[in-house]
């Protein structure tokens, strides 16, 4: 006869005590990775409007567009980390550790890969923008579809996140 | 490979610079300059290109002043391009500026050595080869101040150090030392595009063994008939050359233009040079083939992406444009216009 009552066996198979570790690194890497892509974005795009200021300053506000976008790629994995750290328990299934884990990479590389392409493209486009206006709108088009990489990787880790609390032990 | 990181650091540069070869003048503005009587005529047709900007405050109308409008031109888009650039790009467009650089020191080295004022000179230099301390070398008033200053002051040094000597300096006819420094820095040069590899070395190596055999060829052709030994003119031929090493020998040995053909038969683009050009009534010269052949090359690097073997070939075409546009105008300019087609098409 098994000695130990099946619902404390089911629960110390599927929630061990290490579960806890990969919910917090999914929570991490949502906003670690996001900060390196917000980081890169906004240093690369920096250094072009400040090379392109210094001739044409009155520019300079129009410039700033792909530093505000790589701040958003940030936003995107604060609010990631926050809505995965709502989920924390310290008995919890190893299925939600997973999922939480899942969140936090799909939305951190995604921000990343998205913070990467801002800068580039920022970068390159307010230089060109100071010698040929009519540039501005075609870049302000590229670095929307280089943003909305990290809005996919976003919805995927919301979506994942709601399958957290589905699990049954 | 080099397409998953060129773009960042340098992608807005190799937009610019195409952009800067595609107004670059083509078949149709060529003809049509040709067919002006006046400089003024030359002046209305170059408005509409790029060069209107810079030639409508000019009242007074000469070729030299064209030349000079249309340099200021290219300096201007090539100062722009080093500005914007970072490492690994801006070592390689400084490596490109040390070529004016060389002529520019020889020209103050003459100048010194015929004691003449130096600093009349610093207005006749290239402005492309000019550095901060310039003026520093001026100041020198014999010829061993000036290889020390030239030692310390310029990124010359190197080429300085391993070929001449401060005796040399005086001794030397001042051509042999420019072919002696410019063969340093053609070597250097090859050695530092392999060092990047991929599009920018491949490119490059074509472009810098064609140059190489070039000089190799003119200075065989033109040492024929004056005291240069033919030690002396070995030591002049670049290493980095298809020629090297069979080629370079035969040329030190050659005696008369047939021997040099004969070398140049190995290579089938080589053997173009010399059709029809060997005795009178040549329609062109063995240095419009060259030039011929240059352009080619340089057109060529615009086919591939995310290589610095653009920047160079812009320079390249750009300077022959500015040849060009100054021997229509002084073809105009003179009323000789039955040789005005010997200009280099480019596109």
């Amino acid at each position: 006869m098994c000695p130990i009552p099946l619902p404390l066996l089911q629960i110390a198979v599927f929630s061990p005590v290490y579960s806890p570790f990969f919910g917090v690194m999914g929570a991490t890497s949502a906003i670690v990775f996001c900060c390196f892509g917000a980081a890169y974005g906004t240093a690369k795009s920096g250094v072009g409007l400040t090379s392109m200021g210094v001739l044409r300053p009155d520019l300079i506000m129009k410039g700033v567009v792909p530093i505000i976008m790589a701040g958003i790629i940030g936003i995107y994995g604060l609010v990631v980390s926050v809505l995965i750290g709502n989920g924390f328990s310290q008995t919890m299934s190893l299925y939600a550790g997973f999922i939480q884990l899942g969140a936090g990479l799909s939305v951190g590389l995604a921000g990343m890969a998205a913070g990467f392409a801002v800068g580039i493209v920022g970068d390159a486009g307010v230089r060109a923008s100071a010698q040929q206006p009519r540039l501005f709108t075609g870049m302000i088009l590229v670095l929307i579809f280089a943003e909305v990489l990290a809005l996919y990787g976003l919805i995927v880790a919301l979506i994942l996140n709601t399958k957290a609390s589905d699990s049954k032990c | 490979m080099e397409a998953l990181f060129f773009n960042a650091d340098d992608g807005y540069l190799e937009a610019v610079v195409r952009g800067y070869r595609s107004s670059i003048l083509n078949n149709t503005a060529y003809i049509n300059l040709t067919q002006c009587e006046t400089l003024e005529d030359v002046k209305l047709q170059l408005s509409a290109s790029d060069y209107g900007p810079h030639l409508q405050n000019e009242a007074h109308l000469s070729t030299s002043m064209l030349a000079q409008k249309c340099t200021d031109k290219l300096v201007q888009e090539f100062q722009y391009i080093r500005a914007h650039a970072v490492a690994p790009l801006s070592h390689f467009l400084d490596f490109m500026t040390y070529a004016y650089m060389i002529d520019n020191v020889i020209l103050l080295i003459t100048g010194t050595l015929h004691e003449r004022d130096t600093h009349e000179l610093l207005n006749r230099c290239h402005p492309l080869g000019v550095f901060d301390s310039m003026p520093a070398l001026c100041v020198a008033t014999n010829v061993a101040e000036l290889y020390n200053s030239v030692l310390v002051e310029t990124p010359l040094a190197p080429y300085f150090k391993d070929c001449l000597s401060a005796e040399d300096l005086d001794e030397m006819n001042i051509e042999i030392i420019r072919n002696t420094l410019y063969k340093a820095y053609l070597e250097d040069f090859y050695h530092f595009s392999q060092s990047f590899g991929g599009p920018t070395a491949e490119i490059m190596t074509e472009l810098l063994q064609f140059e190489a055999d070039r000089r190799s060829l003119n200075i065989t052709i033109n040492s024929f008939g004056t005291e240069l030994t033919k030690d002396d003119r070995a030591k002049l031929f670049p290493s980095i050359g298809r020629l090297y090493p069979d080629g370079n020998l035969k040329l030190a040995k050659s005696d008369d233009i047939d021997q040099v053909k004969a070398t140049c038969d190995v290579f089938l683009e080589y053997r173009q040079f010399f059709d029809g050009t060997t005795g009178t009534g040549a329609t062109k010269t063995l240095e419009d083939r060259f030039f011929e052949y240059e352009v080619d090359l340089n057109k060529k690097s615009f086919q591939q992406q995310f290589h610095y073997a653009l920047f160079y070939s812009f320079l390249k075409l750009k300077e022959q444009e500015v040849r060009n546009i100054v021997w229509i105008s002084e073809c105009i300019s003179q009323g000789q216009k039955e040789r005005i087609n010997n200009y280099i098409p480019i596109f």
